[in-house]
């Protein structure tokens, strides 16, 4: 036992390097993930969470949960088989949205002038929650693939009806029927997004009349669970250990 | 132990360079001067706007102005460009310093993306509310879904004002007035607030005990089982049915607050009506066309005949925005941008009124700065290298008629 194979002399200084490692190593998960995970939501989910009249009752209720149980998938595997910890979705998610509201706060109204009420961004949290705790209760894998994938399927729409419905009263205007959220979409131009860009309400659900928006939860959280099972091996692949050297990492 | 630390915070500091990348990089198009980087060809056998008026140079915020005119649908569409079956008239300004109060093509708004017919006429107008200050290039613009923006002519228009004054109110189906500035932001702030909170909680509820190392030890070690303990459990279980309860409950109320709403409008709109373009009686034959790059100058070699019952000049040539007129047939008075208008740019071998029945062969000439300017002497450079316009025609009361060119051109270097 020599001063070169321990850096510390005591417990108690073990205990503060430890937690000086626990905040720093949360803090650059924290931001990793952010960077990461706010790219990847960007470019896949992208106009659908950026704008109200994007937020419609099919395609967003489908496409925003399964590209964004992905970083959750691969974080929970990390944290929860090394360290045993249940927060993995939940650090991604509120890392998403720190990230998503200095973007949408800075440019989009700071830069750009479009109304926060306009693009603020999509709620995750429930999802992420629920999805932690399944894990933290049943342990498994499978589990939180099925259970937890489909509840943040299930989760998404209902979570973010609060926020959304005031932006789906109707109004008349011009002779047209337009919700509040059309209308801002009219009216504060994007030269960038002409309006067949957007896709909303389009899509093979038709049949189910008004209950659409269930209806494409639930095939939203089938698809989640599959994407689960695929970013949980991905997050455990990226996981490994294999390229550093060095016993008992 | 330092080598350690200062790898990790060289790390952090990666991951923040990463995270303000992501987190700032991303900005909306705010820019609308593409025009000039646009293929002259766009420019030029895709849509060409005309009779156009801004009918204001300067607004006040909470005023409004139009920008209205015609444009004409190229019947000799490039095959390159996907034809305008799925078209949107938008408007080209840097973001939304005015709101689009509203836009019509005849006499149909159009909110939604529209269908438009190769060779018709339609006329339009955009109605825009001030919204915040500053000298903007406003830019007529049609995006067509396959082909992209294209850009009409543009013009600066001075919003005076602060934005602060800014309101937008309107009164919904429900019956009550609303600024859509503003509205319902309280509530969007409230919710992710609070939703933020939670998830905060839950994490602060593993971070106040130590989490990475000493969790480590213990699950390698094989003691994973007692890291989370029945408090735990029941502090997770409370979570999520907290969740739970909260997500159905504002969903409940919300239902109440709000028993009226409807899904977003969306759908194609068909059957634009244009315009009736009087009949032509010119017929003009472009014999050949040549572009001569050192004199910026576009000269063709038209077979004119004049089929009509009273004696017409040419007036103008308007090709990708730009107009080229003959002073002594036609002057502008619409405020047509200057940098977009040739006042003497047109001239002809021999204008004198070309009587009916009569068919006279002339050398036209359209000369400006604006062919290098606005790049359309790039047009050379393009795969099909065809030029093509509108040419207006004068009898002597002043009626106008519409001929479309449309022929290949011949660089000179000399
Ligand atoms: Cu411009």
């Amino acid at each position: 036992m020599s001063a070169s194979q321990s850096a510390v002399r005591s417990r108690a200084e073990a205990v503060a390097v430890s937690r000086t490692f626990d905040w720093m190593i949360l803090f650059t998960l924290f931001t990793a993930v952010l960077g990461g995970y706010h790219i990847h939501y960007m470019l896949t989910g992208g106009d659908w969470d950026f704008w109200s009249d994007w937020k419609d009752r099919r395609l967003w209720v489908t496409v925003a949960p399964i590209v964004s149980i992905t970083f959750p998938a691969a974080v929970q595997a990390m944290l929860w088989y090394r360290y045993r910890l249940p927060v993995g979705a939940t650090i991604c998610v509120l890392a998403l949205l720190l990230g998503e509201w200095i973007n949408r706060y800075m440019n989009f109204w700071g830069w750009t002038y479009f109304p926060v009420n306009f693009c603020f961004p999509s709620n995750l949290m429930p999802g992420a929650i629920v999805l932690d705790v399944i894990l933290m209760l049943g342990g498994s894998m499978t589990l939180t693939a099925v259970v937890g994938g489909l509840a943040w399927g299930l989760l998404f729409y209902p979570g973010n009806w609060p926020i959304i419905a005031p932006l789906h009263v109707p109004v008349e205007y011009n002779g047209m029927m337009f919700t509040l959220a059309d209308l801002q979409g009219y009216h504060y131009v994007r030269t960038g997004t002409p309006e067949y860009i957007r896709m909303v309400e389009k899509g093979t659900l038709r049949t189910f009349g008004k209950d659409v928006a269930p209806v494409s939860a639930f095939f939203s959280g089938f698809v989640s669970v599959i994407i689960y099972f695929l970013w949980h091996f991905f997050g455990k692949w990226f996981n490994k250990t294999d390229f550093i050297s060095g016993e008992n990492v | 132990m330092k080598i350690i630390k200062d790898k990790v915070a060289k790390l952090s500091f990666v991951a923040l360079l990463i995270t303000m990348t992501a987190a700032i990089f991303y900005t909306p198009t705010a820019s609308a001067h593409g025009e000039k980087s646009q293929a002259a060809f766009m420019r030029m056998r895709t849509i060409h706007w005309f009779d156009l008026n801004w009918s204001k140079d300067e607004v006040a915020i909470n005023e409004t102005m139009t920008i209205s005119g015609k444009f004409h649908v190229f019947a000799g569409w490039p095959e390159t460009v996907d034809k305008p079956e799925v078209a949107f008239l938008n408007i080209g300004i840097p973001g939304p310093v005015f709101i689009r109060a509203g836009s019509w093509i005849g006499d149909q708004l159009v909110p939604r993306s529209v269908s438009l017919e190769l060779g018709e006429t339609y006329t339009f107008k955009v109605l825009l509310k001030a919204r915040r200050p500053g000298d903007w290039h406003v830019h007529t613009m049609l995006n067509v879904e396959g082909g992209g923006p294209i850009i009409g002519p543009g013009k600066w228009v001075t919003i005076t004002g602060s934005m602060g004054q800014f309101v937008n109110p309107l009164v919904t189906l429900t019956g009550d007035t609303i600024d859509l500035e503003d509205y319902a932001l309280d509530n969007i702030y409230f919710w992710h607030a609070l939703w933020y909170a939670i998830g905060l909680a839950w994490l602060v509820f593993w971070a106040k005990r130590p989490m990475f190392i000493p969790r480590h030890i213990a699950v390698s070690s094989g003691k994973a089982d007692t890291l989370i303990s029945a408090g735990d459990k029941k502090v997770g279980i409370a979570f999520a049915l907290g969740t739970m309860v909260l997500v159905a409950g504002s969903m409940a109320s919300t239902n109440e607050k709000y028993p009226v709403t409807t899904p977003l409008q969306a759908g194609l709109m068909r059957g634009m009506v244009p315009i009736d373009m009087p009949a032509t009686s010119v017929v003009v034959k472009v014999e050949d066309a040549t572009y001569r790059v050192p004199g910026r100058a576009m000269q063709m070699t038209l077979t004119i005949t004049n089929n009509g019952d009273s004696a017409v000049r040419l007036g103008e040539f308007m090709t990708a925005s730009v107009r080229f007129l003959d002073a002594d047939v036609l002057e502008d008075e619409s405020g047509y941008p200057d940098d977009l208008l040739a006042e003497e740019g047109l001239t002809s071998s021999d204008n004198s009124p070309l009587a009916p029945g009569e068919t006279r062969t002339v050398n036209v000439t359209a000369s400006d700065a604006a062919w290098e300017v606005y790049r359309l002497a790039d047009l050379i450079y393009d795969p099909d290298s065809r030029f093509a316009g509108l040419l207006f025609f004068f009898d002597e009361d002043g009626n106008r008629q519409m001929v479309m060119v449309d022929a290949p051109l011949i660089p000179s270097f000399i």
